[in-house]
């Protein structure tokens, strides 16, 4: 049996090597030409890609500002940095991604080495696994699923990756003013001062408020929490000890901001009443 | 005998018989020009050279960048700033090889697609798709070790996490750590490392492992796109219309199952 | 055979001439060095080409001369007395031989390995031989006790490798817990929470959550001091966040924070070795440690999966 079907793709090959031998067309000028046309294309693009990343930089196209295609170069490495957010190159997006969905402890070893090990291996042993000698997409539907799935998800990956945002509390500091407008609080200065501790005590690393913060770690969205006027005392109270007040609440305390910082806080979150 | 006139044609083709006498060389970049491939091969089919391509750019905006660029943590950031403001040219060079390294991966994953698409990696092509997915992974790392050497923030942290993430394989992981980092944490022996394989170590097996991957391709020869009616893409070969099916419809080549071996009066090719 | 027998006109083959040149070259650099360089050119090319030209007229009889000498010396030899044949010496009586072309392949192969090594095994050496590095301890001194106010967070960045200079930089975050007696002691200790700023899920530089006062920032040699009030630390790259003891309360950080030992010295507080850690109960002065070896981010220290990572490289 095996033998057979050994035979018959042997002797199918000797018919198209003998095929393209009696009526095939050279490789030169034929097929040569389109090849030579896209490789010119390629370098095309490379050099217009180059060119636009240079001249795009604001200033005199030197230095660390951004373009449309990104910085030249960054600020020199600083091993002792405790501002800055590291980020792959763009073609590593989807692995970055995956490390953020496998956020369970004991799964992180998936994300890092387990499935792009596993992924290599399948793509090695492809060959080896779809021995059907049909050639024809229409008639290979459990290869073209999985080519469709995998280009699918890889793209959602990596555009994941790219919009991927920790919510730092150096750049949310300057949504302040915007909030404040949003809520309707910039005449009361507690809740201002409350609404910048809010942005740099990293609450946004697990909740959202008005379209910034996190969402995937379950804490809930933070916009109208004054619209349920559960009072300063009571949201003071919350911040010194959430699982007190709430059970099985995950929430660290913060009572270590003191309470001139707590009392602010809570009036931010009091007056944040959701958009007008 | 020495003492005829040569022909004008003669005296152009002197050269190349005495190079093709000594070393066959001629012949073969003939046979590698003239071989005959399917009459119908598609524009899909130039992504694979067109990878090449954007090797071939790679690797010579390398090596200029490399006559310019000093490795090292006190030094490499500085060179690149020189580069990229002050050599002449030196901003597009860098670009090039900067923009080309993500336009070599793309096409490398659209090729690696168009061979999946047209089944180009079965029998008698399967080496050729292993030798791809090493292609594959060379390139990946060349991107990763090539990210480093600027060693400016987004180098640094990059490559820390990467590093790490080599860390967290099973039992090995810390010596491999270790091993890429050339020490217990980066230091400039890292940078070094870095620098040796991705201008000497993943360069020489990319070019080695190209080879291999063309010699088969020439050898093997291309294949027709999967809608082709005959392995050489052109019509049945009884003659029975230029669209039209074979007899028994079409086989793992394209070539109608259990063709007619005969082959007098065939159509130009 | 004979090339002055076939053709009488062309000269036997002859080393005089070698001779002849390498004169004539000495002579000629003479020129370029020294006098007496082209007198001792002169010399040799002179007598090798009176020893050339000697040959060529003599040639022809010296060697029918050599022809006849030679047969006589062949048969010398050990005379024969018996007819009994000689063993033959490709078959000796005990040992066990291998053909010539084996023994010959063996050889090759096994040169080849020899050379293989003797370049390989250093090269390897080379490569790998970082993975086994240890990572020395050095203390770096951070300054006096009073710099580190009670009960506040410093961001402190230091050089933990003066020899190493910029790449060796580092950031701690910082606490000074006071003091506290340890049950069975009767001495009051200083307890600090120094907490690395690499995460440990991957390595990534660790913010903390809360106001930074950057204008209250000091300095002693080459360690900043930032005063700032964190809720807690978290991380940019993949959103791990931990406590103000270094404990992980999200993401995917697979342990707490690593913390470095330290030293008092002087008054100085000195930063020693860092080390991993599982997780700590308690608080400032009264936290109990859940410690192990340095372990690269990324890798348990507790639990099924720290089987994982039985051996690491020497720290």
């Amino acid at each position: 049996m095996a033998r057979d079907r050994i035979v018959e793709r042997q002797r199918v090959f000797r018919q198209y090597k003998e095929d393209v031998k009696t009526r095939g067309k050279p490789f030169f000028p034929y097929a040569m030409l389109h090849d030579t046309i896209m490789s010119l294309v390629v370098v095309l693009v490379i050099i217009g890609l180059a060119v636009a990343w240079k001249w795009s930089v604001p200033g005199h196209h030197t230095g660390t500002a951004s373009g449309w295609l990104g910085k030249l170069y960054d600020t020199p490495a600083d091993p002792g940095t405790f501002n800055f957010v590291p980020r792959p190159d763009w073609y590593f997006y989807f692995l970055f991604y995956l490390l953020r969905i496998f956020k369970w402890p004991p799964s992180v070893i998936l994300g890092t080495v387990g499935i792009p090990t596993i992924l290599l291996l399948l793509l090695l042993a492809l060959p080896f696994i779809d021995v059907r000698a049909e050639r024809n997409p229409l008639r290979r539907p459990v290869a073209m699923t999985a080519a469709v799935l995998t280009i699918i998800s890889m793209g959602i990956l990596t555009y994941k990756g790219a919009t991927a945002k920790e919510a730092l509390g150096s750049e949310l500091i300057g949504k302040v003013p915007e909030w404040a407008k949003e809520q309707g609080f910039e005449k009361n200065p507690l809740a201002l001062k409350g609404a910048r501790l809010f942005a740099v005590t990293g609450c946004l690393n697990c909740h959202t408020y008005l379209g910034s913060g996190n969402h995937n770690l379950g804490a809930p969205d933070l916009s109208a929490i004054g619209s349920k006027n559960l009072g300063i005392f009571f949201q003071i109270a919350h911040l010194k000890c959430p699982s007190c007040v709430n059970h099985g609440s995950p929430m660290p305390s913060f009572a270590s901001q003191g309470n001139a910082n707590l009392t602010a806080l809570a009036t931010f979150l009091e007056a944040s009443k959701g958009p007008h | 005998m020495a003492t005829q006139k040569r022909s004008r044609q003669e005296q152009i083709l002197y050269p190349l018989d005495w190079l093709e006498e000594r070393s066959g060389l001629v012949g073969a970049v003939r046979y590698f020009l003239l071989r005959n491939v399917p009459a119908d091969t598609d524009w899909f089919q130039t992504l694979g050279s067109a990878t090449l391509t954007a090797f071939l750019v790679q690797a010579t905006t390398g090596i200029v960048l490399a006559m310019y660029y000093q490795p090292g943590p006190t030094t490499a950031y500085a060179s690149i700033q020189h580069i990229t403001n002050d050599v002449w040219g030196g901003w597009l060079v860098r670009g090039m090889h900067k923009w080309g390294a993500s336009v070599f991966i793309i096409l490398m994953f659209l090729h690696m697609g168009r061979v999946f698409l047209f089944g180009a990696y079965k029998y008698p092509r399967e080496l050729n798709w292993v030798i791809g997915v090493f292609l594959l992974a060379s390139g990946l790392a060349e991107g990763f070790t090539g990210y480093l050497l600027p060693w400016d923030q987004t180098a640094y942290w990059a490559t820390t996490v990467g590093i790490n993430l080599n860390g967290t394989a099973p039992f090995l992981g810390p010596f491999i750590a270790q091993f890429l980092q050339g020490g217990t944490y980066i230091n400039p022996n890292t940078i070094s490392r870095f620098y040796s394989i991705h201008m000497l170590v993943l360069p020489a097996a990319i070019g080695g492992l190209i080879a291999l991957h063309l010699y088969l391709v020439i050898r093997l020869g291309v294949t027709s796109p999967p809608w082709s009616k005959t392995a050489a893409g052109l019509g049945p070969l009884d003659g029975s219309g230029p669209n039209g099916s074979g007899p028994n419809g079409s086989g793992p080549d394209g070539s109608p199952v259990a063709p007619a071996p005969a082959l007098e009066g065939s159509t130009s090719g | 055979m004979d090339p002055s027998h076939d053709n009488p006109h062309v000269p036997g083959p002859s080393l005089w001439p070698v001779g002849l040149a390498i004169g004539a070259t000495v002579l000629l650099v003479g020129f370029v060095v020294s006098w007496s360089i082209v007198a001792v050119g002169a010399i040799i090319a002179i007598v090798f080409g009176i020893l050339w030209l000697r040959d060529l007229t003599r040639k022809s009889h010296a060697r029918e001369q050599e022809v006849r000498v030679e047969p006589e010396r062949r048969q010398k030899g050990p005379p024969r007395t018996t007819h009994v044949p000689r063993p033959a010496r490709t078959e000796p009586a005990t040992p066990e031989t291998m053909p010539r072309n084996v023994f010959l392949e063996v050889t090759t192969l096994g040169l080849g390995g020899v050379i293989g090594a003797l370049v390989a095994l250093p090269v390897l050496g080379f490569t790998i031989g970082p993975a086994f590095l240890k990572q020395g301890v050095s203390h770096v001194d951070l300054g006096p006790l009073d710099g580190f106010p009670e009960g506040e967070f410093l961001i402190t960045t230091f050089t933990s490798s003066e020899s190493e200079g910029f790449v060796s930089r580092r950031t701690a975050y910082i606490r000074n817990n006071g003091f506290v007696t340890l049950p069975g002691t009767k001495t009051a200790q200083p307890s600090f929470t120094i907490l690395s700023n690499h995460c440990a899920h991957l390595g990534c530089p660790v913010q903390p959550n809360g106001p930074q006062q950057v204008k209250d920032t000091t300095h002693y040699k080459s360690v900043t001091r930032i005063p700032v009030n964190p809720s807690g630390f978290g991380c940019p790259c993949h959103g791990g966040q931990y406590d103000t003891e270094g404990n992980r309360i999200a993401g995917p950080p697979v342990r707490g924070l690593d913390r470095y030992s330290f030293s008092i010295v002087n008054g100085h507080l000195m930063l020693g070795k860092p080390y991993s850690v599982a997780f700590v109960t308690g608080k400032g002065a009264d936290a109990q440690i859940h410690a192990a070896t340095l372990h690269f981010p990324g890798e348990q220290v507790k639990g099924i999966e720290s089987w994982f990572y039985p051996i690491q490289p020497p720290h």
